[in-house]
């Protein structure tokens, strides 16, 4: 066959380094896997088509991995999709369980790849001809659906959901771009602010800003050295990580994989909606999740297995629409366009060759993925050791550099970060719930351009409710979603009430 | 042996001195930057601008001897950078939507005319193209138009204020010339990517999508009882345009295929007999105050990459013709092509 000539050290060795490398780019906070695949394109043209694909299938594949180690460790996501990972990561680092909360991300994220290139080599074609069965009205109720998960996330559910509408609001600063099919037209600013604001606030330095920075804030406060150190966390305080930790989750595993795979299908959803989905479905479908958001395993388990799962599930219509499912396979897409190869639902039946390629590079980057970051992980952890008067500033320095570079150097991306890092304290002090203003913001914008593409295309609002059966699900979803976090949140009030 | 030793040292400390200073001669005929950043008017890295800008920039920096990087970061984003250096160590690459954005007064979007300077075109993208499912109706954009004509909505999937919205200002200007007061009956619905133009024909919710040879032509080979079926129905770039095109066209599509698509009857105006042709061509942007010398260069070493056939024959293989005009000539031809449509926009406007 004339695929096993394509299987050469080369191959290998490009899927290595890729994986590698993408795994130190997620782990940076502002560095993400999309970055890695862009900043690597251009040398695709030099390698050619299939061993091009391999040093970006392992940058994906390890980027996305990657981004869990901050999340864990400092409590800052490395990329978008694991946000839902510091909820339960950092807790438990703090308790001195940042191995064992890792090796645990480590395990449901190649459980996740793994999955989702299976669905990706046995189903695509006929998951793509599904997935275009959702229109612009189904992705935006799925949005919504993910939205709901504030109300499970909130420990108030009013200023909860008041943070979760405040991020929707700042998401919509800027404008509805014509490239979204927008009137291009600025909103909610002063006109000295256009200049900087066109694009609105950028994802990455608001979230590491909300999340790391206001961390340091509040840690800063303590002030004295003494005081500081006596915060010093012991890795041998904590629980190890044995694979126990997975009895009764492979319920969890597959459902957080499959909701990973599914939205990663369709274009335009986004990553970060896949593992809030599948953390919110973990959260009001368990037997127990009382302990989630506190530092329960089963938290890393849904988000990691999640956004893994989506390197294969975006990769679908990629490959069988010629669509990119994310912003990572959206610079994937141009590997094949250098290469003059065009990816239309024609690709895999014209290209086996490549096709069976791209799925081997896929398995082994997820194999390499979980060897690097398994053996490699006990090290890092100790990150957690280092006192925090010499972290911190490391720390502090790391985001700057990645807010900076996420935009190839825009210095309002710093001022963001630092804006949002104070803005993230002030939250704090004042009982503002940061997780669903972040929630609100990252899926603020897709929301709006979905919701209005629906009436533009249909014309009323009717639409939501009628448009397909897969729409009606949705609903019951989101009511069965709303319903449950609701009766949660009344349980643990009385709950506290009898306690107190 | 230790005199051919040093020889030789003397030899190769000779031959690098030559080198080092006859690459400094050149940097010095040529103030351009030995790292150059090339900003494209695109956030995609799968698109026609980073497929063409990539070639042609390749190319660019191996004359010159320099560094070039593309990066995808958007038309805002390109402008904005292209604002902040006037040393030339920034330049954009874009197509005629850089100028139709300001035309159709889409915010952000400056005259380009008066606020940065010109640079050479090197390719057309001839792919440029409208389609319709495969069971559609209209055979024929006469079809659409009489369709409206008589009073029809014709949904189009448009990105609007770029080259997409071009071509349906001039649809709608040609209902408007033939059927006078029926031109609102093709109504545009605006979105954005390639993906969710596809998606609304997918979906019924649209008649007519805007799209590209490149980006649909397998979708145009599938059957017709499979939902994601489509049929061009025009290609904007002219029939000579066309036929500078490799033979074998796109695909299982070939050149003689495309050929029928194009050369529609589109009228621009009452008047003259001319039909709308549109040609999405690529060009530099530099800062308004980037040193001539850097411009003239850029011009001289284009020149001399496009007499050899390498980047010719790159350019085919991946549908496009190779289309270079040094700055003073580009200008000139830009600013005429802006000037024809934005009668026809003006047409609609007013």
């Amino acid at each position: 066959m004339d695929i096993l000539s394509h299987l050469t050290p080369l191959f290998f060795g490009l899927i290595a380094a890729g994986t590698l490398v993408g795994i130190i780019f997620g782990a940076i906070p502002g560095m993400t896997a999309t970055m890695a695949v862009a900043v690597c394109l251009p040398l695709t043209y030099a390698f050619g088509l299939e061993n091009g694909v391999a040093l970006l299938l392992g940058l994906y594949v390890g980027g996305i991995s990657g981004g869990m180690v901050p999340a864990v460790l400092l409590n800052i996501p490395g990329t978008p999709s694991s946000i839902t990972t510091t909820f339960d990561g950092y807790p438990m680092a703090q308790r001195g369980e940042g191995e064992r909360a890792l090796k645990t991300g480590i395990v449901a994220s190649i459980f996740g790849g793994l999955f989702s290139a299976a669905v990706l080599f046995f189903f695509a074609p006929i998951l793509a001809d599904f997935a275009i069965k959702f229109s612009n009205v189904e992705k935006f109720l799925i949005i919504l659906l993910a939205l709901t998960v504030i109300a499970s996330l909130c420990s108030n559910l009013l200023m909860g959901i008041f943070s979760g509408v405040l991020g929707v609001w700042l998401s919509l600063i800027g404008t509805y771009s014509i490239m979204d099919g927008g009137n291009g037209e600025t909103r909610l600013m002063f006109d000295w602010m256009e200049y900087y604001l066109i694009d609105g606030f950028s994802l990455l330095p608001v979230l590491i800003g909300i999340f790391g920075l206001t961390t340091v804030l509040l840690d800063a406060e303590k002030s004295f050295k003494d005081e500081a150190n006596q915060g010093r966390i012991s890795l041998k305080n904590g629980k190890k990580f044995s694979f126990s930790v997975f009895k009764g989750q492979f319920l969890n595993l597959v459902r957080s994989s499959s909701i990973g795979t599914f939205v990663g299908m369709l274009p335009g959803v986004g990553g970060s909606a896949a593992s809030v989905l599948a953390y919110s479905q973990e959260k009001n479908f368990s037997r127990d999740s009382s302990q989630m958001g506190k530092g329960a395993p089963q938290g890393i388990v849904s988000s990691e297995s999640s956004n893994n799962a989506l390197t294969g599930g975006a990769l679908v219509p990629l490959l069988s629409l010629g669509i990119p499912g994310d912003s990572t396979t959206a610079i994937l897409i141009g590997a094949f366009t250098l290469q003059g190869i065009q990816v239309g639902p024609l690709f895999i039946g014209n290209n086996m060759d490549t096709w069976y390629l791209i799925i081997i590079g896929l398995l082994v980057a997820n194999l390499l993925m979980f060897a690097i970051m398994y053996l490699a992980i006990k090290p890092i952890a100790k990150v957690i050791e280092v006192p925090k008067y010499i972290l911190y500033p490391l720390i502090i320095m790391m985001c700057v550099v990645g807010a900076y570079a996420i935009n190839y150097g825009i210095m309002f991306d710093v001022w963001t970060l630092l804006l949002f890092g104070v803005f993230g304290w002030i939250a704090h002090k004042i009982g503002l719930e940061t997780v669903p203003l972040i929630i609100g913001f990252i899926l603020g914008k897709s929301a709006e351009i979905y919701f209005v593409k629906s009436l533009e295309s249909y014309g009323n609002y009717s639409i939501f409710f009628t448009k397909s059966p897969i729409a009606m699900l949705l609903w019951a979803l989101i009511a069965m979603s709303l319903a449950f976090a609701i009766y949660i949140n009344i349980r643990n009030r009385r709950h506290a009430s009898m306690q107190s | 042996m230790t005199t051919i030793f040093s020889k030789a040292c003397v030899v190769a400390l000779t031959t690098a001195a030559l080198g080092v200073t006859a690459t400094a001669q050149a940097q010095d005929d040529c103030p351009l930057p030995s790292n150059l950043r090339v900003v494209i008017g695109s956030t995609s890295t799968g698109g026609d601008t980073y497929q063409a800008s990539s070639i042609v920039v390749d190319q660019l920096a191996d004359k010159l001897d320099i560094n070039a990087k593309v990066d995808a970061v958007g038309v805002m984003g390109a402008f904005r950078a292209l604002e902040r250096d006037r040393r030339g160590n920034t330049i954009m690459v874009f197509h005629d939507g850089s100028y139709l954005g300001n035309l159709y007064g889409v915010n952000g979007y400056p005259d380009i005319f008066e606020n940065y300077t010109v640079g050479p075109t090197f390719a057309i993208n001839p792919g440029n193209a409208y389609l319709v499912p495969k069971g559609s109706d209209y055979q024929t954009m006469d079809d659409i138009i009489e369709a409206a004509g008589n009073g029809e909505r014709v949904r189009v999937a448009i990105q609007p204020g770029g080259v997409s919205e071009l071509g349906f200002s001039a649809l709608k200007n040609a209902v408007r010339l033939e059927h006078p007061g029926q031109e609102d009956n093709i109504v545009a619905v605006n979105t954005g990517s390639q993906a969710d133009k596809n998606q609304l024909l997918f979906d019924g919710a649209v008649d007519v999508i805007n799209g590209s040879v490149q980006a649909n032509e397998q979708y145009t080979n599938l059957p017709e009882d499979d939902q994601k079926s489509m049929r061009f129905i025009w290609l904007t770039s002219p029939e000579e345009t066309i036929a500078q095109t490799n033979e074998e066209g796109m695909g299982d599509t070939t050149r003689e295929q495309l050929l029928q698509y194009a050369g529609v009857d589109i009228p621009m105006s009452a008047d003259a007999d001319e039909s709308f042709t549109f040609d999405k061509e690529f060009f530099f942007l530099y800062n308004k105050d980037m040193d001539q010398a850097a411009v003239d260069c850029i011009d001289n070493a284009l020149a001399d990459v496009f007499e050899e056939d390498e980047v010719n024959e790159q350019l085919k293989r991946a549908f496009f013709v190779p289309d270079f005009k040094p700055s003073a000539e580009a200008v000139e031809s830009i600013k005429q092509k802006n000037d024809e449509y934005e009668g026809i926009i003006g047409n609609l406007q007013g």
